[in-house]
């Protein structure tokens, strides 16, 4: 006999099933039957310790298999299991040796319980059972803890959602057009929590589609302030898959730069969750892990018939509870029945990926050249329905809106998304991902790998909001990570929680900075120095760029063109390209900007130090490179040799002249430049740039070469150098973006999974040849 | 100083010019402040030819229209397209579908004689363009919000994209989900997808996008029930120029 052998005997096959699920999770040999005839034949084959025994069975009873039992095997330990306690049986029961008498629904602690101080008796002196008695409904709990699992009645959510809509504003599912969505709830009565999706999902109240960021005055009165929205707020009826997203979302705006907007926003909001149990038909998420959640929520809800199942998240939700509802332990029932309606629930799931989603990220990888992006995406819109409506899409853009006085204004950002056309197009016409399919492409590398590599969590919840909302029915993920997966040959069927980051208040608030001079370099180009009125240093690397704010125009990134090494004021270079630097041109000294950063990585002085530098710069690219050139220069002693290639379009084009003069007149130096185009003022080299370098001796195993030009020269350039054979490790670039944010959140400077404003601007070519979509 | 303004009404019913200015009393004096309205007949009987910024209403439907327009390009340093017309030729273009006899005939009968009339055009076929404020009608906000960028000499922040991201953005279930039809996905936004907020669909008033997939758009109309000659006429309610209801 085993030891811890247990026989469980009753007629509904959930209880059979659910108790044996329990006990054998607990470490039980676990053996059923039926009905009390099946009961007897296998205790007459086999010896059990205990055996769980409902009364009312068909055919034999409990009391008749327990009078078999105790002639028999008069051993083996009965708990007595009913629904229908009754005086007579109960006395009946225990007359035959019963140890305990328990009423269903079942606690299945207790029964475990029971059952291993029962084990821990078999064998030794005949247990004196403990008195019989029939137990009443659990008591209303008195302490409600976090991740307790508890009971409220219908009365007690009611209760619950109509005092905090006395108390907050509440959001919660509604029904509209036969869909549901989230909308403001004024009763209970409103609700449905039995909804399948809502067509937009409930980070929108965590991310508005529109929200002020700042607000601001211009002129005399000049004035920045950041704007948060800190209004309590409660949202019933999330799902577990958004609830995921939500985590997602945490990850994304709490962890790193925390957003102070979002975080305001986070910490004031209550979050009750309810399990999906009416899966919309274009749902996966049993495939994406997100089916069910144990984290996440304030209060989270199962629909068990008459009750509700509750689970406490947090601290928010057990005070929730203790304060509203009358909360008790479950049954075991009950448990059961939650059990039961989740599992009814996956069991409606049509959909499910044919590729494990850990495999995903590689599955992508390896994809990334597939037909699959072109086939799809003749008949996408570029509509953009497919993020708007994605819960774990996060991307926005941002603007400047300005009263008819011109006197004051908002900056404000709004949803954006990467499939939409302009989503990655610079001030200077250049589009980094001007195609469909490389958009479409983009968009699922997000889902797939991009999200989950970045921040260690699911990039795609399975909701199938966007399959839903997609006219041209391309953009469900699951149907691409299928489609891969079939032509990868693959046929098979995994967190980190942000911690509750204290916000940065600061984080998309300019500093006003005086400008103290402006030099024309070109008609299109100026210099412009500016000093903190903080009277700070920006304390910037060479490389790094900044967000250069004109309030009411809007912000640009811009490179900074001045080493740290000069104190106090920093030099930005800028093409009159766009908006904002059409702005900075027009204006004079003394005029207050705003700017944010340093951002990004800078150049790897650490890497240069002790190197030969070959320093190359095509038209604008000299911008950033002056600010390295200005650090070698000033710390001489800390490089090699130091050459700097210059190529401009034309005489007329060339930047920094009286720099450039005194360049090529140093020896602490070796300066060559060039033009593509001579005039009669041109004495100098004729030609592009790429033309210098053979002219440059260079010593491959103690040079590093770093080159800043427009994309159409990076390529160019990289071959003569490879001529070389200077190594992939040693050629460092700079790369534009168009870098919105600046705090890696906006998406728009994304390159495959790399936020430029964050893991760059500046790379090695090494990184970039894993970068398929930088150069 | 403040820039001269002035309202120039071609072919069309005038809404938008109503509509322009149906600002609330505060907002109406604001704009006084900043600008200089010179010429507007809808609203004031002084008129003055000296102006910088030139909105024009209306397509282009007459001969005498095309001098008209080009006279007023010629003065204005900023000419703003104002209003489905002027924009992209809007409902005046229906009567393209037809010879230009028929058209005068069916609207004038026996007095056709006494008028002429061209192929309706918007103001961009006949002058440069600098700025669209686009809508039938279009809304106050946007013409406030393209006269601020123009006193701030910045482009407007007038969405290239189409209207189902606004859609979305409102939280509106999708027309098509609803048992009708839309033009959203290849139709500028910039409207807050009134029409369909308001339990209607998008009729196309703004324009298309650029770059718009309307042979996607076209199976889409098709897949979701309509005829190959309804899914045109839808197209060419408003975007008869854009020659897509074809």
């Amino acid at each position: 006999m085993q030891e811890n052998s247990v026989l469980i005997v009753d007629d509904e096959p959930i209880v059979r099933e659910s108790i044996s699920d329990w006990l054998k999770d607990a470490g039980y040999q676990v053996a059923t039957a039926e009905s009390g005839e099946e009961a007897l034949e296998m205790i007459e084959k086999q010896d059990f310790s205990v055996m769980v025994l409902d009364i009312r069975l068909p055919g034999q009873t409990g009391i008749a298999v327990l009078k078999e039992v105790k002639t028999q095997r008069p051993w083996i330990k009965s708990i007595i299991i009913t629904a229908y306690p009754s005086a007579e049986t109960t006395a009946e029961a225990k007359k035959l040796g019963a140890i305990d008498y328990l009423i269903k629904p079942l606690a299945p602690d207790h029964l475990e319980r029971l059952i291993r101080e029962t084990l821990g008796s078999v064998g030794k002196a005949p247990t004196v059972t403990t008195a019989v008695e029939i137990r009443p409904e659990p008591p209303a709990v008195e302490v409600v803890e976090v991740k307790k699992s508890l009971v409220i009645s219908k009365d007690g959510l009611k209760s619950i959602v109509e005092s905090l809509v006395k108390e907050t504003e509440v959001v919660g599912v509604k029904s509209r057009h036969g869909k549901y969505v989230y909308d403001r709830v004024a009763s209970f009565e409103e609700l449905r929590l039995d909804h399948d999706v809502t067509v937009m999902p409930p980070t929108q109240y965590l991310l508005p589609a529109k929200e002020t960021l700042l607000k601001f005055k211009v002129g005399d009165e000049a004035q920045v302030e950041p704007v948060t929205e800190a209004a309590q707020r409660a949202i019933i009826g999330v799902h577990p898959y958004d609830v995921k997203a939500i985590e997602l979302l945490d990850e994304a705006f709490m962890a790193t730069n925390p957003d102070p907007n979002y975080i305001a926003r986070r910490q004031n909001t209550i979050i009750i969750a309810v399990d999906c149990l009416n899966p919309s038909p274009k749902s996966f998420a049993p495939s994406m892990g997100t089916r069910l959640t144990e984290t996440g929520f304030d209060l989270l809800l199962t629909d068990i018939g008459n009750d509700y199942m509750v689970a406490v998240g947090s601290e928010k939700g057990a005070e929730l509870l203790a304060k509203y509802a009358q909360a008790r332990e479950p049954t075991g029932d009950e448990i059961v029945r939650q059990k039961a309606a989740r599992d009814e629930a996956l069991a409606k799931y049509k959909l499910s990926l044919n590729v494990a989603k850990e495999r995903l990220p590689k599955l992508l990888e390896e994809s990334y050249d597939d037909p699959y992006w072109e086939s799809r995406t003749e008949a996408c819109l570029s509509c953009a329905s497919c993020v708007m409506v994605c819960p774990t899409c996060f991307c926005f853009d941002v603007h400047d809106e300005v009263s008819l006085s011109l006197k004051e204004g908002e900056r404000s950002r709004q949803w954006d998304g990467c499939m939409l056309v302009d989503f990655a197009k610079v001030a200077t016409g250049e589009n980094f991902r001007h195609d469909k399919a490389s958009r479409f492409r983009h968009r699922m590398f997000r889902k797939g790998k991009y999200i989950v590599e970045r921040y260690g969590m699911v990039g795609c919840v399975g909701c199938g909001r966007c399959a839903t909302a997609c006219l041209a029915d391309i953009a469900s993920p699951l149907e691409a990570f299928n489609a891969l997966a079939e032509s990868a040959g693959l046929k098979e069927a995994a967190a980190r929680i942000a911690m509750a980051a204290e916000p940065d208040t600061g984080l998309y608030a300019p500093r006003p900075a005086e400008l103290v001079k402006v030099d024309e370099l070109t008609p299109r180009e100026k210099v412009f120095e500016f000093r903190f009125k903080d009277g700070k240093a920006l304390g910037q690397r060479p490389g790094q760029f900044a967000e250069v704010s004109v309030m009411g125009i809007g912000e640009s990134p811009i490179s900074i063109s001045s080493s740290p090494t000069k104190d106090g004021t920093f030099q930005l270079a800028i093409r009159n390209v766009g908006n904002v630097t059409n702005a900075l041109h027009g204006l004079e000294k003394g005029a207050i900007v705003g700017v944010r950063g340093p951002f990004g990585n800078g150049f790897p002085l650490e890497a240069l130090e002790g190197k030969d530098v070959l320093l190359i710069a095509g038209g604008i690219g000299l911008f950033p490179l002056r600010s390295l050139v200005q650090y070698v220069l000033d710390r001489r002693s800390s490089f090699g040799r130091a050459v700097l290639l210059f190529g401009a379009r034309s005489p007329a084009e060339r930047l920094f002249v009286d720099e450039l003069a005194a360049w090529s007149k140093s020896p602490e130096i070796e300066f060559h430049e060039t033009v593509d185009r001579g005039d009669e003022s041109w004495h100098g080299n004729v030609g592009v740039i790429t033309t210098l370098i053979p002219k440059v001796d260079i010593d491959v195993g103690k040079t590093m070469a770093v080159v800043v030009g427009p994309p159409i020269m990076y390529r160019f350039v990289i071959g003569e150098l490879k001529k070389k054979d200077i190594p992939d490790e040693n050629i460092i670039m700079s790369l534009e973006r168009r870098m919105k944010c600046g705090v890696g959140k906006c998406g728009h400077c994304q390159i495959n999974g790399v936020y430029v404003c964050q893991e760059g601007p500046v790379f090695t070519l090494a990184q970039l040849r894993n970068l398929r979509e930088a150069v | 100083m403040k820039p001269k303004i002035a309202f120039f009404d071609f072919t069309g019913c005038e809404g938008c010019q109503l509509d322009a200015l149906n600002l609330t009393g505060e907002e109406l004096l604001d704009l006084l402040n900043a600008v200089d309205i010179v010429n507007f007949r809808e609203v004031m009987t002084e008129r003055d030819d000296d102006y910088d910024i030139a909105f024009v209403e209306g397509s282009i439907t007459r001969e005498s229209e095309i001098a008209r327009l080009q006279k007023i390009r010629d003065q204005a340093k900023v000419v703003v397209a104002l209003g489905a017309c002027a924009c992209i030729g809007g409902i005046n273009c229906l009567k393209n579908h037809v010879p230009m006899e028929e058209a005068l005939r069916t609207v004038y009968g026996k007095d056709a004689k006494y008028y002429d009339t061209i192929p309706a055009r918007p103001a961009n076929a006949v002058v440069t363009v600098d700025y669209y404020v686009r809508g039938c009608p279009p809304t106050p906000t946007e013409l406030l919000k393209v006269v601020k960028a123009l006193l701030l000499n910045k482009a407007p922040d007038i969405p290239g994209y189409p209207v189902c991201v606004e859609c979305k953005m409102a939280g509106n279930v999708c027309v098509f989900e609803r048992g009708m039809t839309c033009l959203g996905p290849v139709t500028r936004a910039g409207c807050n997808a009134i029409c369909v907020t308001s339990g209607r669909f998008c009729w196309g008033c703004r324009g298309l996008i650029d770059d718009p997939n309307t042979d996607s758009e076209k199976d889409i109309l098709q897949k979701y029930g309509l005829t190959v000659d309804q899914v045109i006429d839808k197209f060419k309610i408003y975007n008869t120029y854009a020659e897509v209801a074809k």
